[in-house]
């Protein structure tokens, strides 16, 4: 016996039990498809770190031309200027919008930058190659999963600027191939987010203490 | 693991391992999902068909609503991130409203809705991709940067989405998702 076995109550992948990943019943794994709502039974998210990082790296892909291409263009008696996220948060800093300014910056910059970061850290925490305290990591996951919407109020903006500055010879405004590339940055790492299995994080803290453990090979 | 053990209304169970939130018994669950849901469900009505921002432009008006933001997308050629809008302030909430009207009006009186579970995972899936805080937060972004071009007037849809946002919110965190399972359990085998 170790130590956190002797603290806690014993965990369900010990004794063949697994929690449905929808509904949450508690079943032997044997049964395949749970009892209650149907969906297919897995100790752990199946091949979680690996999803995880390759929609990860796709995503990193995609930061790129996100924040190089413009997101839209204005035509403003027909001269084209085009923005970028990275203008169109100078532009609102410059008028003296600091407030505005720190929430776009917030949701477009710092929160998929965040996210891409934590989830890299988690994954590495879950193969052991950095050392964690799970308590921690369980928390820097639930702030991923619960930030990730955020940025897509860039998206909202472009969308309804698009629909209403629509003003003839005066002023249009379309949008750009940023905003798609931006929009699949956000649902890439939220599905990244809903793919990893913070139980990862405990299986790797039970292994270190108690080497015998198999867990771990739950995954 | 624990072993799941009731608790009165309006207590929860923590657990031992990593401190997380376990379980609630939210206090009226059932009655109060239904109430907010069914509010959300008839505000989406109005906020569909009456504009957010009305603005005036010398001689031009422009309108806004959410259907007409995602058509706008389409149109000038960003159909895939028009879908997207349309997905994520549309039908999401709709499905998630709707939803939970389905399956809690009847378990309010002990019966349970043909197809409740299907539907009730069709909740859970779609629950983090509503979006309509984020479309709101949008919203007022907009309004700062449309300030300097044209006069603008909030429109009816703009204080409807308002508490359409609340409703969603108070109907979603009514009732702790493990309760709701667990309801549907008890009134299938009751059937």
């Amino acid at each position: 016996m170790n130590e956190i076995s002797e603290q806690f109550p014993p965990r369900g992948a010990s004794q063949g039990l697994a929690s449905c990943h929808i509904c949450e019943k508690v079943s032997p794994i044997s049964d395949v498809k749970c009892r209650r709502c149907g969906s297919h039974l897995h100790f752990r998210k199946p091949d979680s770190i690996n999803r995880t990082i390759a929609l990860m790296i796709a995503a990193v892909v995609l930061y790129i031309p996100a924040n190089l291409l413009p997101i839209l263009t204005i035509r403003e008696l027909g001269i084209a200027r085009e923005k970028t996220i990275m203008s169109g948060l100078v532009e609102f800093w410059q008028m003296g919008s600091y407030p505005i300014a720190i929430v776009i910056f917030t949701a477009s910059i710092m929160i998929p930058l965040l996210k891409i970061f934590s989830l890299l850290w988690l994954c590495g925490a879950a193969r052991g190659l950095i050392p964690c305290s799970a308590k921690v990591m369980g928390k820097v996951y639930w702030i991923t999963e619960l930030m990730g919407r955020w940025s897509m109020v860039d998206i909202f903006v472009v969308a309804i600027l698009v629909a209403m500055v629509q003003l003839g010879n005066y002023m249009t405004v379309t949008p750009g191939p940023g905003a798609l590339a931006f929009a699949g940055v956000v649902i890439l790492t939220m599905f990244a987010a809903m793919s990893f299995d913070p139980k990862l994080l405990w299986d790797r803290l039970e292994q270190k203490t108690s080497p015998d453990s198999n867990i771990s090979d739950c995954e | 693991m624990h072993v799941a053990e009731s608790v009165s209304e309006g207590y929860g169970v923590n657990c031992a391992r990593c401190g997380a939130t376990l379980y609630q018994n939210r206090p009226a669950s059932l009655a109060r999902v239904s109430a907010f849901s069914l509010t959300a469900l008839l505000l989406m009505t109005v906020v569909h068909t009456s504009p957010f921002i009305i603005m005036d432009a010398g001689s031009l008006r422009t309108t806004l609503t959410l259907p007409g933001a995602a058509h706008a997308l389409i149109s000038q050629g960003s159909a895939l991130v028009g879908w997207g809008v349309a997905v994520f302030t549309i039908l999401t909430p709709l499905v998630l409203a709707g939803g939970l009207i389905y399956v809690c009006v009847p378990l309010l009186f002990g019966r349970i809705a043909p197809g409740a579970m299907f539907v009730a995972r069709w909740i859970s899936i779609t629950e983090p991709w509503n979006m309509i805080e984020v479309f709101l937060l949008g919203v007022l972004v907009s309004l700062l940067k449309l300030g300097k071009v044209a006069e603008l007037q909030f429109g009816m849809g703009f204080w409807a989405f308002g508490i359409l946002m609340f409703c969603m919110a108070a109907g979603v965190a009514a009732i702790d998702k493990k309760e709701l399972w667990d309801r549907l359990e008890v009134a299938k085998t009751h059937e």
